[in-house]
């Protein structure tokens, strides 16, 4: 009678990975999950950088568990459960668990011209959350528009103009202190988006500015009294390059900061707007990005704290597991009032060159060790140098 | 050349062809097939990611002779066979290559695909590619199993199965199979479903016979 053989290998984690779905019978119901452990170790030569917390080197694992979730072909949900060691990494030593993502998606034509979608989620702004997991992104570290912080806080208002320019001179109070772009910004909110031929759009009103900390992005902890809107338009000539430009507009102070503002103005007096541009290429080894954004902030007592950052990052793959990636960044500060009858720089311009090697030993693990220098224009640096190393399983 | 040597020459080329016909055999069957699997849809967590899906191919399999010698003139495979990325589906999602095929990867969508597999028998990259530019290929040089998956769909799976004989052939979507040219004697015939399921059954080839056999399965 017939017997059964194995031909070829079997293992564990792609078993794991065919295994955790339910579909029903006909295929209207179907639910995955899969998820992603990481494994990161920061090397830092001073006091980290960027979005990365504590005071010293750095352990981070973290679990990340995704369940999509269709029902027929209209309907959508995503949820997203991290447990780790904060959201950013050492930002809860002790340990973490949260969704960081939960939406419902309606999708009413195949062709997917309209979406509609409310829930927590990352923001529609720019081009670098589509691939911002530690599996695509083929760094360690988020560029340095959606890391680095400045001066801004967004939990009380400076008393004068040199109190706030006299932070430039100290290290990132990272509890207080904002980036341009928080990571991707999983607000709440809701947002419509789709295709059009070869454009695509993207809108969403959310209730955090995209510069907002993760303990604002939770609609409990931070309601819709001061929303902020976001959008992307973009256009894909063809499968090779694709360019957008995005804009959002909100306030950014949080509801501790409303008792130290002058008298008159509220939250919503200050916003932060930021507009950006982004372009991507990519061709049989090669992908590159590129991303610009102007950002203005309204702060209170001292007037608009303007920046701008870029970066541009290259990744090629050498051979079918090992790929290279290389990243420049820079953010430079214009100048605001020093209350003194002059003018000065409201923070340190910074640049960083980011430079990462991976390795995919199968569908299922892949390790990467980064590289960067930065360097900021001040007495005071945040980790010139960082050497990164993170072992990544996906299943 | 005389037309008596021409005449000798025509008869025992004759002969020889007969003998041949004569000597091969056939096997026909059916292999019971895993019901379809419905439709899987890739996630598209976030604005701006692209595509249409079409349905996948339905499920069948791969008939293959074990254990025999290959006829007197083989030759290395030196066919080209394309497997085409549509609708970010694998087209064909399965297929038999003898060892040495030459395969290429057409993309047919309007958006990049990209082919991979990490597969021992075949390790490789091709990188993203156009629509309308010359399909990359791959020669596969080593029998075994070959996953093949786009890192740009994560969804996509295709399957090349990698022979080191000339007897092979794929069913169609009901099961059925015919192998024709085999040599007579005693074998092994296998049908191969996916990675974790396939059959063997013992086949005795008879010249100028057909044989019958069928995987029922489980």
């Amino acid at each position: 009678m017939a017997a059964q053989f194995a031909f070829g290998e079997e293992d564990l984690l792609r078993r794991l990975d065919d295994s955790l779905s339910y579909q029903s019978p006909k295929g209207f119901f179907r639910s995955e999950l899969s998820g992603l452990v990481d494994v990161e170790g920061y090397f830092i030569d001073q006091r980290p950088p960027g979005l990365l917390f504590g005071k010293d080197d750095l352990f981070s694992p973290r679990l990340s568990l995704f369940l999509d979730t269709h029902l027929g072909s209209q309907f959508y949900s995503l949820v997203q459960f991290r447990a780790d060691r904060g959201f950013d990494p050492g930002s809860k030593p002790d340990g973490d668990a949260r969704f960081d993502e939960y939406l419902l998606r309606w999708t009413p034509w195949a062709d997917g011209r309209l979406n509609v979608q409310a829930g927590k989620f990352a923001t529609v702004f720019g081009k670098w959350v589509q691939r911002h997991d530690s599996w695509q992104n083929p760094f360690i570290t988020a560029p340095l528009a959606y890391e680095n912080v400045t001066v801004i806080t967004d939990q009380a208002a400076p008393g004068a103009p040199a109190g706030f320019l006299g932070r430039r001179s100290v290290a990132d109070t990272k509890a207080t202190w904002l980036p341009v772009v928080w990571g991707p910004a999983y607000t709440s909110g809701a947002s419509v988006f789709g295709q059009l031929g070869k454009f695509d759009y993207a809108f969403e009103f959310k209730n955090a500015s995209i510069s907002s900390r993760p303990t604002a992005w939770d609609a409990q902890d931070n309601g819709w009294e001061n929303p902020t809107v976001s959008a992307r338009l973009a256009h894909t000539p063809n499968a090779a390059w694709n360019y957008g430009v995005s804009a959002s507009h909100g306030s950014y102070l949080l509801p501790a900061a409303e008792a130290t503002l002058p008298a008159g103005y509220g939250r919503s007096s200050y916003r932060q707007t930021t507009i950006g541009t982004d372009l991507s290429w990519s061709h049989h080894g090669w992908q590159v990005w590129g991303e610009a954004m102007v950002a203005r902030f309204q702060v209170p007592r001292v007037g608009n704290a303007d920046t701008f950052t870029y970066f541009v990052e290259a990744k090629y793959k050498l051979t079918p597991n090992l790929f290279a990636a290389i990243r420049w960044n820079q953010q430079l500060f214009d100048t605001v009032p020093d209350g003194a009858g002059g003018a000065q720089h409201w923070d340190r311009n910074i640049f960083r060159v980011d430079t990462a090697l991976g390795w995919r030993f199968t569908r299922h693990l892949q390790g990467k060790v980064q590289y960067s220098l930065s360097h900021e224009n001040g007495p005071i640096q945040q980790g010139e140098q960082l050497l990164a190393a993170q072992l990544t399983v996906k299943f | 050349m005389h037309m008596p040597a021409i005449a000798i020459a025509c008869a025992l080329l004759l002969g020889t062809l007969t003998v041949a016909a004569q000597g091969t055999a056939s096997a026909e069957g059916t292999v019971t097939l895993p019901k379809q699997s419905a439709q899987a849809q890739a996630a598209k967590r976030y604005a701006g990611q692209a595509g249409a899906l079409a349905a996948p191919e339905p499920p069948t399999a791969v008939v293959f002779l074990e254990g025999a010698p290959p006829p007197a003139d083989d030759k290395p495979a030196t066919n080209v066979v394309q497997v085409i990325q549509k609708g970010m589906q694998f087209g064909p999602g399965l297929i038999a290559v003898r060892k040495g095929t030459r395969v290429e990867f057409p993309n047919g969508d309007d958006f990049y695909h990209n082919v991979f597999s990490y597969s021992k028998a075949k390790r490789f990259d091709l990188g993203r590619f156009l629509k309308d530019e010359k399909p990359p290929a791959v020669t596969f040089d080593q029998p075994g199993v070959v996953k093949l998956y786009c890192e740009i769909h994560e969804h996509m799976r295709g399957t090349v199965v990698v022979l080191d004989t000339p007897y092979f052939v794929k069913t169609d979507t009901n099961g059925v199979f015919r192998l024709t040219g085999l040599p007579a004697g005693q074998f092994k015939l296998r049908a191969w479903l996916d990675d974790k399921i396939s059959y063997e059954q013992p086949v005795d080839l008879k010249p100028g016979a057909t044989a019958r056999v069928n995987f029922p399965g489980p």
